[in-house]
């Protein structure tokens, strides 16, 4: 029974068997499998899923269309049919009146269409992916602009924070100067600053300097980051006095020093920043559904959550369409995670 | 290593040219005004953004709470002294919403507080389960790490969107519902379900982050304490009491604290799941906020900068909390 | 060229005077090593020199031209620190050209003097590997090499054998000389070991919290010591003090003791056998220890008696003051 509460205990092969701690551990490790990836694998089933597919309940697992074959120019649907003599065929519907269908079979076309009970029948179905819940937002709507905007917004806010954050943080880890306390203070004191709660004066702000409606007032209130500062700065304290001191022996000016020797040795922590930053910035909601009004600038998750908001929710587009969005978190996800999970582990940051 | 170094070269050649342009007019700048020049030059950026976008809209947003109107100029905005806070605090009874004079907005901070108590309370319980599960030796640690860090990622509109579509009415979870020989469920236009959605999305989008941070602290306890423990006997839920919970303690007010922090702050993902319904039965107090400074028709800024200033008091006094707690477990 | 000359330099870190006073004369060429415990303040005068500290007050001149206010850059001196200070992310070649690429200097020029570096100092397999995969043996050369390229009317060397191991250290102990000797630049040698400063240096500063204490030859500071701490400091072991009545004090090496009759009268507390030498730990009877480093394999046991007799040549007396008589 220790073994559950305690630490590094082998949950099988130490030679004592299952216990049932043994068994809750996977209980819970599987239940949690399920429910944590569960809802994002149902989100992909289902984005290719046709909207009749879609409207089925209960739903399938996987998406299934109808078969349907040539009549002439016009696509039949194909349906299992159970003659009156108990035998099972395979016809094609030419037309349907209430609960009763007209239906001839598919190699006889001009055949004299049978009238068949709606009940006697099962539809003929295979597995098909319904690919163009993807290619229509691509082709029809303003996905393509919303999609171009968030990497936008996502790609400069990042490159802008690593920059400035950098700066500030080198010149808060390696210069003793005067007020540098009172500057560590007031960056401290922003981490009690959520966007919640200036979100009305800083609309003000961002209208006075004539940004709102545009990316760039997207962008700019989001890049000054207090995590991102402390991060660097954290690593920075790290780096020998000496290194610097032997490039400024070395002839090397101190912006030199900043782009030439502390940069390149602060690229772990750089690095995280900026898959923390790329993941925050394709994110962000509150802020950008606040500061863009005009559809044209959406951003994908502002556009997402509008055609959501539709009165008419066209769910195959919408589930598809999310599952774009999740790609590039997904992509950072797979290769990035072990990066990121030893990120929080060691500061905390989110 | 030779392809790698000149696969790097690519990249770095810009970045290269970019130094050596940018030093010219730099280090001219240095030779004029020294080292203090230069540590100006750092700080500037960063601490213009910050104090154009943290620091005026802080100030602003005193000057707006005590204005009226619909105006965002301040100059086109009348005084009007406390009005917006005795509007707020204008209550009969503050645990009757009914009784206020600006209903909605008690109405947002008693759905904040029990979203947050039972948000709170079950994402820490979750996560330390998982953390401690986590913690056994388990083949394919790296992997079940991922698994429950994996939803952290997800954009909330993203997860509102998944869960909206899984809760609707004909829905996956209405599948498993009548598969168990249960009734459908209206998951998001019941009153009650609706809020326990919120909670329960709240939950699953963000636990694995807490999980990370337990996780974290189980490890940096000494694996010896655990096997003095065994030599002595100990019972096993004698060990978790008297030395895991103890030795974790730390962490675990941080990632309370932490979550408090966040939860009060909640918005995006139940927004996306519920828009604040059915009703105003997940109207929390940032859509609130949003609602009065923004959305609304007859929007009122100045409200929703007195909101948000009584929400600031909150979270002050709560990360206060929480650098008192980190630093004090990071002192010892 | 190379000449450094330093005048009344004092530097105090808030109200700390860490070095008080000094000035020194180094001459062209010169192997002056800085020597003293820890905290008297033989780094930061190193640094001073540098430029990389700046003094609160003083002068501090290079071939006869006032330096203090140039910036460390233009001084011409190259400084090899105690981590090596190795950028990591650079190659050997790329940390040996840094400086001089940032003076713009040809290519071909930059080329050829680490060519020439690393074939002085045995270095070029390594040239294109980067400082984490070197020994330490390897980095301490790669560092002085970055040294050499400068070109440097002096060279700087702050501890620079420290981080080796004792077999390494004494190698790397005679190269260094032996690249003094071959470079015939000024160098300028901090340490707190004493036998690095008696092996190697041409003159050793002896330093005391911030005050330089003695200046001379290894030889005349070990067979005269101006004060009690530099005989102390210097020698090992240690200087035997004897007090006399008058407060005067005696000093003796335990190297000029020898066993014999009618001498100082002392009881064994230890020996220490080293094969050659046996290196007693002894006391007088008022209580004084005394160390004597005798010849051979001896073994007194635990509270013999012992008489030691000395020349009285090898004597040295000491003031009360602590100044030598």
């Amino acid at each position: 029974m220790i073994r559950f509460l305690t630490r590094r205990r082998g949950a099988t092969g130490d030679g004592h068997g299952w216990h049932w701690t043994d068994i809750a551990t996977w209980v819970w490790l599987i239940g949690g499998t399920i429910l944590m990836f569960g809802p994002a694998v149902w989100l992909v089933l289902s984005s290719f899923k046709t909207p009749a597919g879609l409207a089925e309940f209960p739903p399938t697992i996987l998406p299934y269309a109808q078969e349907t074959t040539m009549l002439g120019d016009q696509a039949k649907p194909l349906f299992e049919v159970t003659l009156e003599d108990g035998i099972t065929v395979t016809m094609a519907e030419l037309r349907r009146v209430g609960i009763v269908a007209q239906m001839v079979p598919p190699d006889q076309p001009d055949a004299e269409p049978l009238k068949i009970n709606i009940n006697d029948r099962t539809p003929v179905r295979q597995m098909d992916f319904a690919t163009e819940n993807y290619t229509q937002p691509f082709l029809q709507f303003d996905f393509v602009l919303f999609l171009r905007n968030s990497v936008y917004v996502t790609v400069m806010a990042t490159i802008i924070t690593l920059l400035t954050n950098s700066m500030a943080a080198f010149a808060l880890s390696k210069y003793e100067f005067r007020g540098r306390n009172a500057v560590m203070l007031l960056i401290v004191a922003t981490l009690m600053v959520p966007l919640s709660v200036i979100l009305v004066p800083l609309y003000s702000v961002v209208s006075a300097v004539g940004l709102i409606n545009n990316l760039w007032g997207v962008i700019l209130p989001t890049v000054a980051t207090p995590t991102g500062v402390f991060l660097l700065r954290q690593y920075m304290l790290t780096i020998p006095d000496e290194l610097l001191e032997a490039a400024r022996m070395d002839h090397a000016s101190e912006w030199q020093i900043y782009w030439r020797i502390v940069l390149p040795l602060a690229a772990p922590a750089l690095a995280v920043l900026a898959i923390f930053s790329v993941v925050w910035r394709w994110n962000d909601f509150l802020w950008p559904l606040v500061v863009l009004s005009r559809r044209e600038l959406y951003t994908l998750q502002i556009g997402l959550n509008s055609y959501a908001g539709e009165l008419n929710v066209q769910w195959h587009f919408i589930l598809a369409m999310t599952v774009v969005a999740m790609i590039p978190v997904v992509l950072v996800f797979v290769f990035l995670q072990r990066f990121i999970t030893a990120g929080i582990a060691g500061t905390g940051l989110k | 290593m030779r392809p790698a170094t000149s696969a790097g070269a690519v990249v770095t050649a810009p970045l290269r040219w970019l130094a050596r342009a940018t030093d010219v007019p730099l280090s001219a700048w240095q030779r004029l005004t020294g080292q203090r020049g230069m540590i100006a030059l750092f700080l500037l950026p960063n601490m213009a953004i910050f104090g154009i976008f943290v620091l005026v809209p802080l100030v602003i947003n005193l000057l707006y709470s005590t204005t009226g109107g619909t105006e965002f100029f301040l100059s086109d905005r009348p005084q009007v002294g406390a009005d917006h806070y005795a509007r707020l605090l204008d209550c009969g009874n503050y645990l009757d919403p009914n009784s206020c004079r600006d209903d909605m907005f008690w109405i947002a901070v008693s759905n904040t507080a029990r979203f947050v108590f039972f948000q709170v309370a079950v994402m820490t319980l979750a996560a330390l389960i998982t953390a401690l599960i986590l913690n056994r030796a388990l083949p394919g640690k790296g992997f079940w790490r991922a698994v429950f860090f994996f939803p952290v990622l997800l954009s909330p509109v993203v997860v509102g969107l998944i869960w909206k579509w899984i809760l609707q009415r004909q829905g996956l979870a209405n599948l498993f519902m009548v598969e168990l020989g249960l009734e459908p469920v209206n998951w998001l236009t019941d009153r009650l379900w609706a809020f326990v959605a919120a909670v329960g999305v709240s939950v699953w989008a963000h636990m694995g982050f807490y999980t990370l941070i337990l996780l974290a602290g189980l490890q940096a306890i000494p694996r010896d304490l655990y096997e003095a423990a065994e030599m002595d006997g100990t019972r096993p839920f004698r060990v978790f009491w008297r030395i895991t919970l103890p030795l974790l303690m730390p962490n675990l007010l941080v990632v309370i604290v932490l979550s408090l922090i966040r939860a009060v702050q909640i918005f995006d993902e139940a927004y996306v799941l519920t828009g604040g319904g059915p009703g105003t039965s997940t109207m929390f107090m940032t859509q609130y906020i949003y609602e009065v400074g923004f959305a609304n028709l007859l929007r009122n800024p100045g409200l929703a900068a007195a909101a948000s200033i009584l929400m600031a008091c909150v979270l002050i006094v709560l990360t206060l909390l929480q650098l008192y707690l980190s630093r004090r477990s990071g002192a010892k | 060229m190379g000449a450094i000359t330093l005048e009344n330099i004092v530097k105090s870190f808030g109200a700390v005077e860490v070095i008080r006073d000094v000035s020194l004369d180094i001459p062209e060429g010169e192997l002056v090593v800085f020597v003293g415990p820890s905290g008297c303040g033989k780094s930061t005068l190193l640094r001073l020199i540098s430029g990389l500290d700046q003094p609160t007050s003083g002068h501090i001149l290079i071939d006869g031209k006032d330096v203090t206010r140039v910036s460390a850059a233009d001084r011409g001196l190259a400084m090899v620190f105690q981590s090596y200070a190795l950028y990591p992310h650079m190659s050997v070649r790329q940390n040996m050209a840094f400086g001089l690429e940032n003076t713009r200097m040809p290519k071909a020029e930059i080329a050829s003097r680490i060519e020439e570096a690393a074939r002085m100092l045995e270095i070029g397999p390594l040239l294109d590997r980067r400082p984490g995969q070197l020994s330490g043996g390897q980095r301490q050369r790669v560092a002085i090499g970055r040294a050499i390229v400068r070109e440097p009317t002096a060279f700087l060397l702050d501890e620079p054998l420290s981080n080796l191991d004792a077999e390494l250290r004494g190698t790397m102990r005679a190269e260094l000389a032996a690249l003094h000797g071959r470079l015939g630049k000024t160098m300028i040698y901090v340490t707190h070991d004493q036998i690095e400063a008696m092996t190697m240096a041409d003159r050793i500063v002896v330093l005391r919290a911030g005050v330089v204490e003695q200046v001379d030859t290894p030889l005349n500071l070990f067979n005269k010591p101006a004060n009690r701490f530099v005989a102390g400091f210097i020698g090992a072991p240690r200087m035997n003090f004897i007090e006399a009545e008058d407060g005067r004090v005696m000093g003796v090496r335990p190297q000029h003791l020898r066993l014999a009759d009618g001498g100082l009268a002392v009881t064994v507390d230890m020996a220490e056998n080293l094969g050659a030498e046996t290196l007693i730990h002894a006391r007088t009877d008022k209580d004084q220890p005394i160390l004597a480093l005798l010849p051979g394999q001896l073994t007194p046991t635990r509270g013999e008696n012992l008489s030691l007799v000395h020349d009285p040549a090898d004597e040295h007396w000491f003031g009360a003051d602590g100044l030598r008589l």
